[in-house]
């Protein structure tokens, strides 16, 4: 989801453009609020397994940072794959 | 993209109904979720299926690439190929 969709909405008058605009707006902070908690999630749940101490080693440092991203760099790459075969499908229609 | 610019223009250009217009807003609305949904759920199947989680290094190499490409593809057939079984090609409101 992102501001490129908006060059469907030049057709719209000014109040709906507006209106869905804001509409994408909260989608997108809610998207990456929801992104934020579910990458902390699996980095921890892939790094993390052993709670002698209360600070992160060095391994399990590096390898949330790894996994952070490793999976930001994928999301990119789903994300362009994803817009062509929406453009795609459009033009098949 | 988006069917429901064409709807809206058109009930602007009518002086549809408030209601009209807010069944309208609804429903780009949802798919506009609908859309954010799928696209997270792709990108978190095709992470799970195709990445090693040992996490050594933060680059993607060639093999996880090519995956990440074959899985989102094929996960748009699925999702084509079930919206059709479903009576649609549209994400059933």
């Amino acid at each position: 989801m992102d501001k490129s969709m908006l060059g469907d909405l030049d057709s719209l008058p000014e109040e709906d453009k507006i209106r869905m605009s804001s509409m994408i707006d909260q989608l997108q902070i809610r998207d990456s609020l929801r992104m934020y908690n579910s990458l902390v999630e699996r980095c921890f749940s892939d790094c993390v397994d052993t709670f002698r101490r209360k600070s992160l080693d060095k391994q399990e440092e590096t390898c949330v940072r790894r996994c952070a991203e490793k999976f930001l760099k994928h999301s990119m790459r789903v994300g362009m794959r994803f817009a062509e075969l929406n453009q795609g499908a459009a033009t098949q229609d | 993209m988006f069917t429901w610019v064409e709807d809206i223009t058109m009930a602007a250009k009518n002086g549809s109904t408030t209601i009209e217009k807010e069944q309208i807003f609804g429903m780009a609305e949802q798919e506009m979720e609908y859309r954010v949904d799928l696209f997270n759920r792709l990108t978190k199947i095709c992470f799970d299926k195709c990445i090693d989680k040992r996490y050594k290094e933060s680059e993607l190499n060639m093999g996880e690439n090519s995956c990440i490409d074959r899985c989102v593809s094929k996960y748009w057939q699925v999702t084509n190929l079930i919206g059709q079984l479903l009576g649609s090609n549209r994400p059933p409101m």
